[in-house]
């Protein structure tokens, strides 16, 4: 038995037996062109004014990460239970989803978020840094207001905000009936303001003397008191339209309002304020008509808003303006009508002004209508003329959102005041830019601050970003938009958008309680799966899957190409669900 | 226990008691006797063995290399066409390095078809790296196949057992049948010094660049060349325990001969006949059975024949253009040989025409009358008057 | 891998020999994805022979059985008998062979070896033509393609060999199409043929091939999926032979696959017609197999 083993040992063997891996042939050396992570810029985020990263938010939300979803939005925004109910969700027009489907419900995710947080004891992990010594005095308590405290106040300024009511919030508190944004949700958010160090000051309206005073008393001052003054009708009895805006901050004032005794009006003007004060007027029992100059889809008013209205009853009449207002008789029902209202006919022309119908008389046809009430709501203006940058002022800095001046100390306009939309986002977006230029002027100067805001633009502009601004990972995403036909939507199921739950018209009438509710965890979650995440790695991993090489690792999240054995197929590249990748050419 | 076998019984018996775990044949004449035992051992439980009855030779041969390699004893049988068919799989099993043993039962190759003897086919297949053994008697194909295992697991390289058609494959003798207990002390388990394994990861027998592939080649040579001593090891023991010596080449009253006749297989048997009568006539015949083809015994016949003065060669086949192969393999391995005889090269009996005790006597006279061979190849009992018409 | 019911972990190993894109590569890896490390691969001449590593080296974590063209089926027979004597009913062999190796050379082989229902799962990975010798033609190439073997106006005038039929025809236990671009269904489908024990599992990958359809590397997954959504490779399974089941309609023209190679670019309008007809005409048999059209 021996020798059968000795034999085994004397013959010496060669063969064709491999266990030595193939890793030993860095095979990168065949490649010409190179794949990266490259993360883009998604439509919404471009769309949004705040500059919101939605994309990431919904991919977070998608992972019932709350928590870090809200703070993804606490970088751009403080508001996001408000923005959640009041913003005019640009983002969704945008959104790359409603070229396939139906675009994501980005608004009531946003809400979700923000309500979730507000439930939860959590306190969100922002980046502030730390005290810079500077003191800046806030003019103005609303969206813009606040905004700019909040994010000064991140970067390391002393805020104090004046506010001339006796409670903060501005338009969010005086001009948003509660169904739309309850007392409760403001409130919650801007305490959490105010945990960061901002002092306000209610019931104490700036003048131009205490202006002058600040230039000794602070480093900077923001203005934005908004557009405080209605804009009156200017037409023969026109004195006798209540103001909209004065009837919305009675309603929140006095929480109810009786009117019943005139049960029919005509609300004159076709922006969000003309809506709000219709739907006021529908809770409070009144048969409301908006009367609107232009055609239906060239009201600024937001669109939903305004099917809510009509849901609720409320009626349009389009194409019509008044001329003349008097005091008199009956309506056509028979009961006391005490104006009646000539309404001229007007009709659209060719022309369009900023994609509205310019519109003109239609000859001299005239309706005359009987109404209980009058309300005016045709736009509002600065309170006071040192609400405005001084115009022709060679040293003020005109950003997107805001303008710097200089008297003496830095003076950033801000809101209302300065934006072309007049919108909440937008008013943010202006204390987010003017807290981005303040900060740049102290630490860099005044030539410095147009390429610091600049540089700090959400992909194409004008939406600037405080996680750019402060040099986090988005700034290194590019600009470019992604485009649907840069979606592999192959790799998405059509899935409806979900409908948030929203109480029937019938009973939505009866009381100014919240119209819609917040989506379910389950929903929102299923709501957020939907979202592309365009140009964003949600760590899907078809990188990882496809990779012929087994060239994708993942090290704390965050996915690589090893070279040494990436042969530049471009799969990983062609297969991102969501294009965020890229080729470029290999230097050889 | 002596039985009265047929070879192709000795050929399943010697499997049987090697305990062989997977067998894949195909069948063909002559062969399937050997064949139709083995599936009824593995029927019937005397062989604990899966039986693959794949759907050709080729597969047959591909099966056993994939079971081979996979650590298990292995077995397969063919013959001529199944032969030829399986030749790509033998190149694969010795570069492999797999101890398999096969049985070939030499047959003519067609066309015209034709089911007797001829050792073309197996001697087509000596450039494969397989060890080859030419079996005399019955007895000689049941040791030779126990032999061919402890061989074929020993050096790593495949073994061919081969055996006549008819003459031996179908032909009844006496054979001792050892126990198995006996077997089993000659032949332990198999041993395999590489397997496939999931424990161990590894690729056999891929791509192989120029850098690496000729050692490849000539640790196949150096095994081969090892061959003879191992085999000589083998059949020491072989003879302890069975008490039956087997070698790799058999000299037989060559001492004094002027003529030594060289066969393999059963015509080994006529020749001894031819020897024992031409002797008694006084004439000094001798014989050279050669058992071992691959690796050729060059060192064996060297000292066998050197110096003698005729050699002739019996060769059951043809290379055609050249002449019949064992011949030629003789004459390559004395041309360095000190005082080489001349070599006559006979081809005799193909396709299973009879090689009668007279056959190997006219050579022997055909031998003694020339001074030199008249030709490289000289074709014994060739019916003249067919050949001639050819010319006319 | 959230989306996957398969091992995080790869068995396959960087550095193998693939062109960039390969598809016969990412079928490797899904594979050996879903069936984990306890399995004997058996390779016989192919793309896959090279692309697994040269000597000294293994691109895969599991021995490899590399054998000789025509051999798959008879090979891997072999290794799953010689495991079956040791008492290994854990490992499972999986014979991964090419279109040549299946379709053609190797068909015999596997024929003898299904037929006996050998308790293997056999793979074509088929890109449709003799790529490791440089693309010609095999009894895979579709109708219409260029290759060296068919070139210019000799395009392949026959229609591809429909191999599934053929495996339906010996009533194995299990045979299924998979795509590189379905990664879910294709681990799916091995996990099923490993668990379905016992018998012949068959199953035939589309693997696209850049360097030999004439497209970019990075469309190998895409062009995988198209011939899918096109209806030309439709994802469908065969239990004994009998019982299909689809797994995919696809409802794209056939024009957006043949688009994307340039195997196909000198076809015409009729040709494409031509072949529209065909696909349908396959799909409606495959539907009537499934039940879901009486036939």
């Amino acid at each position: 038995m021996t020798d059968y083993k000795t034999a085994h040992k004397k013959i010496p063997l060669f063969l064709p037996h491999s266990s030595a891996s193939t890793a030993l042939n860095k095979t990168g050396s065949w490649r010409y062109v190179r794949p990266f992570y490259d993360e883009k810029t998604s439509p919404c985020a471009a769309a949004c004014p705040a500059g919101e990263d939605i994309g990431r938010v919904e991919m977070l939300v998608s992972r019932k990460s709350i928590q870090q979803a809200w703070e993804t939005i606490l970088e751009e925004n403080p508001f996001p239970a408000v923005c959640g109910r009041v913003c005019f969700h640009n983002c969704e027009g945008a959104c790359n989803r409603g070229q396939m489907d139906d675009s994501v419900a980005i608004h009531h995710l946003e809400r979700f978020v923000g309500d979730a947080a507000i439930s939860s004891s959590e306190t969100p992990k922002i980046e502030a840094l730390p005290d810079n010594g500077k003191k800046v005095a806030i003019a103005g308590s609303g969206p813009a207001g606040l905004g700019a405290a909040y994010f000064l106040a991140r970067l390391g300024f002393g805020c104090e905000v004046f506010e001339a009511q006796p409670e903060p919030g501005g338009i969010l508190r005086w001009g948003i009936p509660t169904y739309r944004l309850p007392r409760n949700v403001l409130q919650k958010e801007i305490s959490r303001i105010e945990k960061l160090g901002v002092t306000i000051h209610c019931r104490t309206p700036i003048t131009a003397e205490m202006l002058q005073a600040f230039k000794t008393q602070y480093d900077a001052v923001f203005i934005g008191c908004g557009h405080g003054r209605s804009i009156d009708l200017q037409i023969e009895g026109g004195q006798m339209a209540i103001n909209g805006l004065q009837f919305l901050y009675d309603i929140r004032a006095q929480q109810e309002m009786s009117l019943n005794v005139r049960p029919t009006a005509a609300v004159i003007g076709g922006g969000n304020t003309a809506i709000d004060v219709a739907r006021a007027l529908v809770r409070l029992g009144i048969d409301p008509l908006i009367v609107y100059r232009r055609r239906r889809q060239d009201m600024p008013a937001f669109s939903p808003e305004l099917q809510m209205a009509l849901d609720e009853g409320v009626k349009l009449k389009t194409l019509f303006t008044p001329i003349a207002i008097k005091g008199a008789g009956k309506d056509s029902a028979g009961r006391q009508a005490p104006y009646v209202v000539t309404l001229q006919k007007m009709k659209a022309s060719a022309t369009e002004i900023e994609g509205r119908a310019r519109v003109v008389p239609d000859g001299d046809k005239t309706e005359t209508l009987q109404v209980g009430h009058i309300f005016s709501a045709i736009g509002a203006e600065p309170e006071a003329p040192w609400h405005h940058a001084s115009a022709g002022d060679s040293a003020c800095l005109d950003l997107s959102h805001c303008k710097l001046s200089n008297d003496g100390i830095p003076i950033a306009y801000g809101g209302d005041l300065t934006n072309r939309v007049k919108s909440v986002a937008d008013a943010i977006a202006s204390g987010k830019q003017a807290a981005m230029a303040l900060d740049t002027y102290f630490k860099s100067g005044w030539d410095a601050v147009n390429q610091a805001v600049t540089g700090c633009q959400v992909g194409p502009g004008p939406a600037v970003s405080m996680a750019i601004y402060l040099g986090e990972e988005r700034k290194d995403r590019s600009p470019h938009r992604v485009s649907y036909s840069e979606i592999n939507t192959h790799y998405f199921i059509s899935a409806s958008r979900v409908i948030a739950p929203v109480l029937p018209p019938g009973d939505r009438i009866q009381s100014f309680l919240p119209v819609e509710s917040t989506l379910t965890t389950e929903a929102a979650l299923e709501e957020a799966r939907r979202c592309f995440n365009c140009g964003i790695c949600n760590a899907c991993d078809y990188c990882r899957l496809y990779c012929p090489e087994m060239s994708v690792t993942v090290e704390d999240e965050h996915r690589y190409i090893n070279l040494d054995y990436c042969k530049g197929c471009g799969l990983c590249v062609a297969e991102c669900p969501r294009n965020a990748m890229a080729l470029k050419e290999e230097n050889i | 226990m002596k039985q009265v076998a047929e070879g192709s019984q000795a050929v399943s018996e010697a499997v049987r008691l090697a305990k062989v775990q997977v067998i894949a044949a195909y069948p063909i004449t002559p062969q399937t006797h050997i064949v139709e035992d083995l599936s009824e051992h593995c029927a019937n439980g005397a062989l604990n063995a899966r039986f693959i009855c794949v759907e050709s030779e080729h597969s047959a041969m591909a099966a056993i290399i994939g079971a081979a390699s996979s650590g298990v004893r292995t077995f397969t049988a063919s013959s001529s066409h199944g032969l030829a068919y399986m030749h790509e799989l033998l190149h694969w099993a010795s570069g492999a390095r797999l101890p398999i043993v096969m049985a070939d039962v030499n047959r003519a190759l067609g066309p015209g078809w034709n089911i007797w003897l001829d050792q073309t086919d197996s001697l087509s297949q000596r450039d494969t790296g397989w060890v080859q053994l030419y079996c005399e008697d019955s007895q000689d194909v049941l040791d030779t196949t126990l032999i061919a295992y402890r061989l074929a697991e020993s050096v790593n390289l495949p073994v061919m057992v081969v055996l006549d058609a008819f003459f031996l494959s179908h032909t009844y003798e006496p054979v001792d049948i050892p126990g198995q207990k006996t077997v089993d002390k000659f032949l332990p388990p198999f041993l395999p010094r590489f397997q496939l394994d999931t424990d161990n990861p590894g690729a056999f027998n891929q791509f192989v660049a120029p850098q690496a592939y000729m050692e490849m080649r000539y640790n196949i040579q150096t095994a081969m060349e090892q061959v003879p001593e191992i085999f000589y090891r083998i059949t020491e023991e072989f003879e302890t325990i069975f008490s039956r010596r087997h070698n790799l080449a058999e000299a037989v009253q060559c001492e004094d001969a002027e003529i030594i006749f060289v066969a393999a297989g059963t015509t080994v048997s006529t020749c001894r006949q031819a020897v024992d009568r031409l002797r008694s006539q006084g004439e000094k015949a001798g014989l050279l059975k050669l058992k071992m083809f691959r690796p050729f015994p060059i060192d064996f016949s060297r000292q066998v024949l050197s110096g003698k003065q005729k050699v002739a060669v019996v060769d059951r086949n043809c290379s055609f253009g050249a002449s019949g192969i064992f011949a030629q393999e003789l004459r390559a391995a004395l041309y360095n040989a000190e005082s080489p005889p001349q070599i006559f090269g006979y081809i005799a009996g193909l396709g299973g025409r009879d090689v009668t005790p007279e056959t190997i006597e006219d050579i022997y006279w055909q031998t003694k009358n020339s001074d030199s061979p008249p030709a490289e190849n000289l074709w014994i009992g060739l019916d003249q008057e067919t050949v001639e018409s050819w010319h006319n | 891998m959230a989306q996957l019911n398969a091992s995080e972990r790869d068995y396959f190993k960087p550095g193998h020999l693939g062109c960039p894109g390969c598809g016969a590569a990412i079928a490797i890896k899904f594979a050996l994805k879903a069936l984990g490390e306890k399995i004997i691969m058996v390779i016989p001449a192919s793309c896959a022979s090279i692309i697994v590593g040269p000597y000294p080296q293994s691109a895969v974590n599991v021995p490899i059985l590399h054998t000789a063209f025509a051999t798959a089926g008879a090979a891997a027979s072999g290794v799953r008998a010689a495991l079956d004597m040791k008492g290994d009913s854990e490992t499972t062999v999986l014979s991964w062979a090419g279109d040549g190796g299946t379709f053609d050379i190797g068909f015999q082989s596997l024929s003898g070896a299904v037929e006996r229902n050998e308790d293997c799962i056999f793979v074509c990975y088929d890109n449709e033509a003799y790529m490791n010798t440089g693309v010609q033609r095999s009894s895979s190439t579709p109708f219409g393609v260029r290759t060296t073997t068919t070139p210019g106006q000799d395009w392949k005038k026959t229609r591809k060999k429909n191999i599934m039929e053929t495996m339906a025809a010996h009533r194995i236990p299990y045979a299924a199409t998979a795509s590189i671009a379905f990664p879910e269904d294709l681990i799916a489908k091995f996990k099923k043929a490993k668990e379905t024990r016992g018998g012949s599992r068959f199953i035939h990958i589309f693997a696209s091939c850049a360097t030999g359809w004439g497209a970019p590397s990075d469309m190998s997954v895409k062009i995988a999926r198209l011939a899918v959504q096109t209806n030309i490779f439709p994802l469908y399974e065969i239990e004994d032979g009998t019982r299909y089941t689809w797994n995919y309609k696809g409802d794209c023209r056939v024009e957006d696959y043949l688009q994307t190679q340039g195997r196909f670019k000198h076809l015409g309008e009729e040709d494409i017609s031509q072949i529209q007809s065909m696909v349908a005409a396959d799909w409606r048999n495959l539907l009537r197999k499934t039940g879901e059209v009486p036939s």
